[in-house]
């Protein structure tokens, strides 16, 4: 239906994000989205103003992670769009439902090399889920209601949406369109009876966990699903939270820096459950050789994923909520159980470590104990992240946020500042590195602007910590460009944006620590100084299999 | 390597054939030949040959997933003989 009443195109622009349920956009004003934040001033659409495009982009990933709504974010054309790209790729990557909207030249100069012109169209290419460009202003509201659809349907991802200015100034009759419903796939009955027969036929199954389960909001199926079924897990870097850790039979994560009970467990299956997952270099370690005796069973919404790069006994593409229903069955695996049991007990993650100084596993593990239900963990990319991986829990997938395919240092503190936007009531603590924290450390002033109560837990080698690791274990000790002993003294830059901090150096100090930053009414940043000796442990080293993973060596005091 | 012969109907996007040649590259395989033709139902039709040592559903899986992409159709594999290759 029609308003009968002409708006400008970046009136329009705003009244389809607030049609969509957005509240909050996140982005950076520029010439070529002028009218779309003139459009903003004043609207019941809230925005936060980051100090970086790739920042509000970030914000964008971390408000629909950490909600499952749609983020979206706003740049101007040129610099602006071209600093979105990483935060598009990562969304890509990790499957997150995301709309860019970027301002753009007047269609009259596009191809003249005009003052902030950039091919946004042609860079989106290969870092989104699909992109447009808007060249009629009859168009633009369409393409924006199924920018929406495509975003959150299916495998979801980020989806760019490129806006002239004049499009932007062009009036328009706005008329809601007809909703296109992206079609999904659906599966037959006979790939659930054949998928069944392979459960009823399995004597050692495992379940392989991935972020689609939770993108599909499939967590409780899931659940109900190992719950009859009795079935050991094992969860990817995105599928972190979707098992909780009292789950009898469930192990933690695997691959490359995942538990030795997860790895060699996944090693000796012989029915392989991948449930939203892709096998990934970093879960499978030498392809070849993961999980080589094992028949695949494999599930997921993005048929592209089946037989990619495993070719499985039975796949499925379609719905997890709809299909893991139809899979369930009771199953006589008692001595599987108890083989995966002991496995577990005998791999315990040990946090009785000697010395004076603070040992970051106790000390995130210590975390995970103290916060409360209600609570968001999001994390950068290194050691400290591999190290929130093993050590802490959690008790739904959009309470922890990583960039896991895309592994993009400086996605932490933007992330958590839209998780804090899209859960105000949270517990919310972004867990950082030094190196990733100065990659994205200007949003200290978004932090500052909202005055928003983010938690900082900031773990300080003072090193480029994961590429020292492998510079230490595979190339001679050669550490070239990985010391950042010139890092700038963190609380007082904190300060610096009002925000109060302290540091800790000592294992005694980790509790009076934690409670301040915790118990801190506002935003706090807990800085931490560990010993730069600390490796991240086990790893499966590149080339090798899982089975053969590295335990922390003598001279790794 | 294989040869194969792929048939593609897209909508008519402007962008569209960057689209497909993008992920044909990047997916691992090398564009031997090229024809379209623009039809009047808004459709464009692409013939493509292209050549691997990857199975093409690999590449089809991920044509198919292109949003404006209407249908994809392997027409015909055969292994190029001066260069075959134990995969396939």
């Amino acid at each position: 239906m029609g308003s009968g009443q002409m708006i400008r195109g970046a009136d329009a622009v705003i009244k389809a994000i607030a049609a969509h349920g957005v509240t909050t956009v996140f982005g950076y004003p520029g010439g070529a989205i002028m009218p779309i934040y003139d459009a903003l001033y004043g609207s019941p659409v809230e925005h936060l103003l980051s100090r970086h495009e790739q920042g509000a982009a970030f914000a964008a990933v971390g408000y629909a992670r950490a909600s499952g709504k749609t983020g979206v974010c706003f740049a101007t054309s040129g610099p602006g769009a071209t600093n979105l790209i990483t935060s598009l790729a990562d969304a890509l990557l990790d499957s997150v439902p995301l709309v860019a909207i970027t301002g753009q030249v007047s269609t009259a100069v596009i191809g003249t090399d005009a003052f902030q012109e950039i091919d946004v169209l042609g860079m989106s290419l290969s870092c989104t889920k699909h992109s447009f460009m808007v060249t009629r202003v009859e168009e633009l509201v369409p393409t924006l209601y199924q920018a929406f659809e495509i975003a959150a349907s299916g495998r979801p991802g980020p989806v760019l949406v490129d806006i002239p200015k004049d499009i932007q100034l062009a009036l328009v009759d706005y008329k809601t369109p007809l909703q296109a419903v992206m079609p999904e796939p659906e599966h037959t009955q006979a790939q659930i009876d054949a998928a069944n027969a392979l459960l009823a036929n399995a004597e050692q199954p495992m379940l392989y966990v991935g972020g689609g389960v939770g993108m599909a909001s499939a967590v409780e199926p899931l659940r109900q699903f190992i719950a009859a079924t009795g079935i050991p897990s094992v969860a990817t870097l995105k599928g972190l939270g979707a098992v909780t850790i009292d789950t009898p039979g469930y192990l933690g994560m695997l691959g490359m820096h995942g538990s030795k009970a997860a790895n060699l467990a996944v090693q000796q299956c012989d029915l392989l459950i991948v449930v939203g997952a892709r096998f990934d270099d970093r879960v499978t370690g030498r392809l070849a050789s993961f999980a080589e005796n094992a028949k695949v069973l494999h599930l997921d919404i993005d048929a592209a994923e089946l037989g990619k790069l495993r070719m499985p006994e039975v796949a499925i593409a379609g719905d997890l909520r709809q299909i893991l229903p139809a899979l369930s069955q009771s199953m006589q695996i008692e001595a599987w159980q108890s083989e995966v049991q002991q496995l577990k007990a005998q791999h315990p993650w040990r946090y009785d470590r000697p010395g004076e100084l603070i040992y970051a596993p106790a000390m995130l593990n210590r975390l995970a104990q103290k916060l409360p239900e209600d609570s968001v963990v999001s994390c950068d990319v290194g050691q400290h992240q591999m190290w929130v991986a093993q050590h802490m829990y959690f008790r739904r997938p959009e309470d922890h946020l990583s960039s896991a395919g895309l592994g993009t240092m400086g996605f932490g503190l933007p992330a958590a500042i839209g998780a804090k936007v899209a859960r105000p009531s949270a517990m919310v603590v972004a867990v950082s590195g030094d190196g990733s924290f100065m990659m994205n450390v200007q949003e200290l002033t978004t932090i500052k602007r909202r005055r928003l109560p983010v938690k900082i837990l900031l773990v300080d080698n003072q090193k480029l910590g994961m590429v020292k690791q492998w510079q230490q274990l595979f190339f001679e000790e050669r550490y070239s460009e990985t010391d950042l002993s010139d890092n700038p003294d963190f609380v007082t830059m904190a300060s610096a944006f009002d925000i109060p901090g302290r540091n800790i150096t000592l294992a005694s100090e980790v509790e009076a620590g934690l409670d301040e930053m915790l118990n801190s009414e506002g935003p706090f940043l807990l800085h931490v100084s560990i010993d730069d000796a600390h490796n991240v442990w086990p790893l499966v080293p590149p080339g090798a299999s899982n089975q053969d993973m590295m335990d922390e060596m003598e001279k790794q005091t | 390597m294989i040869d194969y012969s792929v048939a593609i109907s897209v909508q008519q996007q402007p962008e569209v054939l960057e689209r497909v040649l993008r992920v044909v590259r990047h997916r691992g395989f090398k564009v031997t030949h090229l024809a379209m033709q623009l039809n009047e139902n808004n459709t464009t039709s692409i013939d493509m040959s292209v050549q691997s040592d990857r199975a093409i559903a690999l590449l089809t899986n991920q044509i198919n997933k292109l949003i404006d992409v209407l249908d994809c159709q392997v027409l015909a594999g055969q292994i190029n003989k001066t260069s075959a290759s134990a995969k396939g």
